[in-house]
């Protein structure tokens, strides 16, 4: 089974206002503040004052960009303490959006990931949605015994919370679950574990 | 729907075939094939070398085994519709998913099951249009249902569901979108070591991930370029295959605790019984309404000492293929741990003697030796 060097993860875009929207939506979490205050930056005034900004607080790596964010004169800023609140937000702005709607997503791997089921079930097109990954690595794995999601992953080889198992996490992305998958680590012979290591990539 | 008859004792009693057999421990790996169910077989081994490569080509009949056929059933065919009933009870939700909008490509799968069946299998299998109006008998299976085309309240579950219960092999239906292949819906009861609920709503790129090779050899590239271009009624075909530590069909990742331990236990003694050859066959067709793409993986399953003795030359010819094949093929397919017990065992069944090359179903391929 191939562990690593698999080809199915998201490949990532830059954050750069996208001229046919009539209405942008910004979304980011933790270091994800970088890219959406550098959006901001190329926006013009006028881009500006239809666009509504989403930001999360909750960060691995501790950055907190809320006070360049607030710099920017926007039609909204919404600010939430955790990142599952963030798509809470998210869900509910997009409810109520119409053609036009333009979305940008900065932070983590999880957060794009489950930010991106939303959009999805709202219809939004592949060139609806720019995507930008900032800061740590760390992933949302979903284990494929028990079908526990645990956030944050920051090593190859860890324990499932939701099933005690060690699991190895392949370098394998579901879109659909937002998730890497994990599957048992020592399933051959027991004990037997693949070499851990920090998931840096 | 009208039911004349559920699927009951009376079922699979036809001659020719095994319903009595099991692909699971716990009934104990009951399983064997005739001489005649492996030499039907579509060896999936053209040459000494085995390398893979796109190898597709148009699903028109061919001789009288495993291609003569649309979608071909064998011997075992009333056991495994058995084995995938139970499969959907003991995991619900993980065997078989559809996406909302796959409903139109559920019906397009039915029909071309169904129509395939009846077409080639005419002694088991009827079925009779009344305009949306349709009677499908399933003798095998003892099904007797009228249900009518196009309404899915008319059948107890997704028309996919319930075509795909009564169908040998898995199905996996893929959907055109933004220039790719989408898997929108499945019935994969017999997967080998992928899982549906990961994969659904992956692209075609993105769920050969892990298959090594094929992205720097471009053959991804080229393979969907050419599926993009399948027209309705000209399927095409490909064969693959792989191992498996006994007659065991479900080898899901989910399921993987339970069936990888048995990788350690195969040698050079006991792997004529225990290592499976698992023939995959897979003839695609663009589905005509939905403009989906069916995937089938009709597997077959073989072990090498009835390789050996119901075919010695694709016994021979499996022997150079293995002991040749690519490391990194070895590690993706799973059997690093037992590859060279398998090689050793297959050995002493090899003299070395030239054997023809290309697939057994073309003229002068490899057939399976006298015995």
């Amino acid at each position: 089974m191939l562990i690593t060097g698999i080809k199915s993860r998201p490949v990532y875009d830059e954050l750069t206002p996208m001229q046919s929207g009539l209405r942008h939506v910004a979304a980011g979490q933790g270091s994800g503040g970088g890219p959406l205050v550098r959006l901001l930056g190329a926006m013009t005034p006028e881009q500006r004052a239809v666009t509504t900004v989403l930001y999360s607080v909750e960060s691995f790596t501790g950055r907190n960009h809320l006070g360049e964010i607030g710099g920017y004169r926007t039609a909204a800023l919404q600010v939430f303490p955790s990142n599952v609140e963030a798509v809470e937000g998210l869900d509910a702005l997009l409810a109520g959006t119409t053609m036009g709607t333009r979305l940008y997503l900065a932070g983590s791997e999880g957060f794009i990931g489950t930010s991106m089921q939303v959009a999805t079930r709202y219809g939004l097109n592949s060139d609806e949605v720019l995507r930008e990954h900032a800061g740590s690595f760390v992933r949302r794995v979903w284990c494929a015994h028990c079908s526990h999601y645990t956030e944050n992953v920051s090593r190859r080889v860890f324990e499932c919370p939701g099933c005690g198992r060690h699991l190895v996490v392949r370098d394998h992305y579901s879109g659909r679950l937002a998730a890497f998958q994990g599957v048992k680590a020592d399933g051959e012979v027991p004990g037997e574990m693949p070499d851990d290591e920090e998931l840096d990539t | 729907m009208t039911t004349a008859h559920t699927t009951g004792s009376t079922a699979g009693h036809a001659a020719g075939f095994t319903p009595d057999e099991s692909f699971t421990p716990e009934g104990e790996y009951r399983f064997q094939n005739s001489r005649e169910a492996v030499r039907r077989m579509p060896f999936p081994f053209p040459d000494d070398d085995y390398m893979y490569s796109m190898n597709l080509e148009p699903h028109v009949p061919a001789g009288d085994g495993a291609l003569r056929a649309a979608f071909d059933i064998d011997e075992h065919y009333v056991s495994e519709c058995r084995h995938r009933a139970q499969m959907l009870e003991e995991l619900p939700g993980v065997h078989y998913l559809a996406l909302p909008h796959m409903l139109e490509a559920q019906w397009d799968l039915l029909e071309l099951i169904f129509e395939s069946y009846a077409r080639d299998f005419p002694e088991h299998f009827t079925l009779t249009k009344n305009g949306n109006e349709w009677r499908w008998e399933n003798r095998l299976l003892a099904i007797d249902d009228t249900f009518t085309f196009g309404d899915p309240s008319t059948l107890p579950m997704d028309p996919m569901e319930y075509a795909t219960r009564q169908a040998q092999g898995e199905f996996v239906v893929l959907e055109e979108k933004d220039g790719t292949l989408v898997i929108g819906a499945g019935m994969t009861t017999q997967r080998a070591d992928y899982s549906l609920q990961f994969n659904l709503g992956m692209s075609f790129f993105e769920f050969h991930g892990p298959v090594p090779k094929l992205h720097e050899m471009g053959i991804l590239d080229r393979a969907l370029k050419f599926l993009l271009r399948m027209k309705p009624g000209h399927p095409v075909r490909r064969v693959n295959w792989s191992l498996t530590v006994h007659p065991r069909l479900e080898t899901s990742v989910e399921t993987l605790p339970d069936w990888a331990p048995d990788r350690t236990k195969v040698t050079a003694e006991n792997a004529g019984d225990l290592v499976h050859l698992r023939i995959e066959l897979q003839p695609l067709h663009r589905l005509p309404r939905s403009n989906g793409i069916v995937f089938p993986v009709r597997t077959y399953l073989v072990s090498l000492a009835e390789l050996v003795e119901h075919a010695p030359d694709w016994a021979k010819r499996m022997h150079r293929a293995l002991a040749s094949l690519d490391p990194e093929l070895v590690d993706y397919k799973g059997f690093h741990r037992y590859h060279e017990a398998a090689v050793a065992w297959l050995a002493q069944h090899d003299d070395g003697a030239p054997l023809a090359t290309g697939y057994p179903w073309n003229e002068g391929g490899i057939q399976p030796g006298t015995v």
